[in-house]
């Protein structure tokens, strides 16, 4: 009986840590995807006041690390890479970030703000309930799907956070 | 003990005024609708100037009888107070304009009976009046039963006459929506477009400097004019060395020389005198007048402003 329950315990312990190991493998897996934020940005159409609503089109191996990636490459994209356009309606957005010098800058506070779970989360939301479009899943090579999620970004809100962060200078700023 | 509290409280103090004296004159902002607008809307008034005839915009009118470019206005003031900077309402300048006139006529001093001393000129700049202008425009696209909204926001340098912001494009054309949801969309769309290049004006103007306008005339009764050589130069070139001095990095342009007036566009002013103190046009300008006052030139002179941007000097006199 003794023996049994150790080894039911013993069985236990490993399967908890295996299921650790892999969440955290997939982790990994999907952070390498988008490490190098290889990802477009555009415009889905005009958001409410103080926010873009943008499809981001994620690039993975996995679609499901695609997905999970979505929101953090919207925030990033709105930061440092700005869109030119989408459909009809829709304006050109300069990037909150331009300069490479202030990225340099200010690198542990993106580091920080970039981190799983980060800050970035509290600018972004899902803007179709998580829902991918049928045209939105493409399988762009044997081993690559890019996958297009529509999400909002509350631009004014994150702007002003910047701007507190001194990354950038506010309207008023200097009179 | 008391010597420390006093070095402390003296140190607070110049920490105080430095924070006051370190901010630049803030530009006014207001948005005005355009001429294009109140003429294809119908809100312009026509009168016979000694025999043509001159439309100017009904701006009063426009604000009363149109209820979308008040809410068009609305939107884009909260828009620019949400960025901490509120612009000034036109409707609600014209109205002060008009109760300041209906009391300053009915003021009197209760010793003389005298009225308010108000001058041609004074009475002349009674008007609505901004730093930067936002001219706004839209246009109502229509193709069979679909709509869309041309739109275009300038911001204008009242001064300088440049347009140093703009934010223009057409709507999506919809079946369905309303003007004033298409109008608030476009509103929307814009502004961020808008404030980003009133930004890079703004950061310009830190880097080098307020841009402005100095003009030099002269009294028609002043014996000496622009030509007049003081130990061997003209006075037109002694100004323009002064410009040189007092510029940031130098820059000003001539765009104007004659022996009776002079125009000088694009001068850059610091936005500090040398007390840390923020300056506009008639500070700045206010020294190159004490300058000309005194030997050897010895030119009495009256300094006259238009704003943050605008300064005319007239030699001669007061």
């Amino acid at each position: 009986m003794k023996q049994k329950m150790k080894s039911s315990i013993v069985l236990i312990v490993l399967l908890l840590i295996g299921v650790n190991v892999n969440a955290q493998w997939k982790k990994n897996k999907a952070n390498e995807d988008s490490k190098i934020w290889r990802y477009d940005l555009e415009c889905e159409g005009i958001g409410k006041q103080g926010s873009k609503l943008v499809k981001v089109w994620s690039y993975s191996k996995n679609p499901k690390h695609a997905i999970s990636r979505a929101m953090k490459n919207a925030v990033h994209g709105i930061i440092f890479k700005g869109y030119a356009g989408g459909g009809t309606g829709c304006t050109p957005s300069k990037a909150l970030v331009g300069s490479a010098t202030k990225v340099e800058e200010h690198a542990s506070f993106f580091d920080a703000f970039f981190l799983d779970g980060g800050e970035y989360l509290k600018y972004v939301s899902a803007a179709t309930d998580g829902n991918i479009g049928p045209g939105d899943r493409l399988k762009v090579s044997r081993r690559e799907y890019k996958i297009g999620v529509v999400v909002n970004v509350l631009h004014g809100q994150l702007r002003k956070r910047l701007e507190e962060e001194g990354i950038l200078r506010g309207l008023s700023s200097g009179f | 003990m008391k010597n420390m509290y006093k070095s402390f409280f003296t140190i607070c103090l110049l920490f105080i005024s430095i924070s006051i004296f370190s901010q630049a004159k803030k530009p006014t902002i207001m948005v005005v609708p355009s001429d294009v607008w109140c003429n294809q809307n119908g809100y312009m008034l026509n009168f016979n100037d000694q025999g043509s005839v001159v439309s100017i915009p009904d701006y009063k009118r426009a604000f009363q009888e149109n209820a979308e470019v008040n809410q068009v206005i609305s939107q884009i003031n909260g828009m620019m107070s949400e960025r901490g900077f509120p612009l000034k309402n036109m409707e609600s300048v014209i109205k002060s304009i008009e109760s300041n006139a209906a009391e300053d006529n009915m003021r009197s001093s209760k010793g003389s009976g005298s009225g308010v001393s108000e001058s041609p000129i004074d009475a002349l700049k009674k008007v609505a009046k901004a730093d930067i202008i936002m001219q706004l425009t839209w246009t109502v696209n229509r193709t069979g039963p679909k709509k869309s909204i041309n739109f275009n926001l300038q911001g204008l340098d009242a001064y300088t006459d440049k347009q140093i912001a703009t934010a223009t494009g057409t709507g999506d054309p919809s079946f369905s929506a309303e003007i004033p949801v298409l109008l608030s969309e476009a509103v929307i769309a814009h502004m961020d477009n808008f404030t980003s290049t009133l930004q890079v004006h703004f950061d310009d103007m830190f880097e080098n400097g307020r841009e402005i306008i100095v003009r030099i005339q002269k009294w028609n009764d002043w014996d000496g004019d622009l030509e007049t050589e003081y130990d061997g130069e003209e006075l037109g070139i002694i100004i323009e060395d002064w410009l040189a001095d007092n510029t940031v990095k130098g820059r000003f342009s001539t765009t104007d020389m004659t022996e009776d007036m002079a125009l000088f566009e694009q001068v850059r002013i610091p936005l500090y005198n040398a007390k840390g103190r923020a300056i506009d046009a008639r500070r700045y300008t206010k020294a190159l007048s004490s300058f000309l006052k005194k030997a050897p030139y010895s030119i009495p002179n009256k300094l006259v402003m238009k704003g943050l941007g605008r300064a005319t000097i007239i030699l001669g006199g007061k």
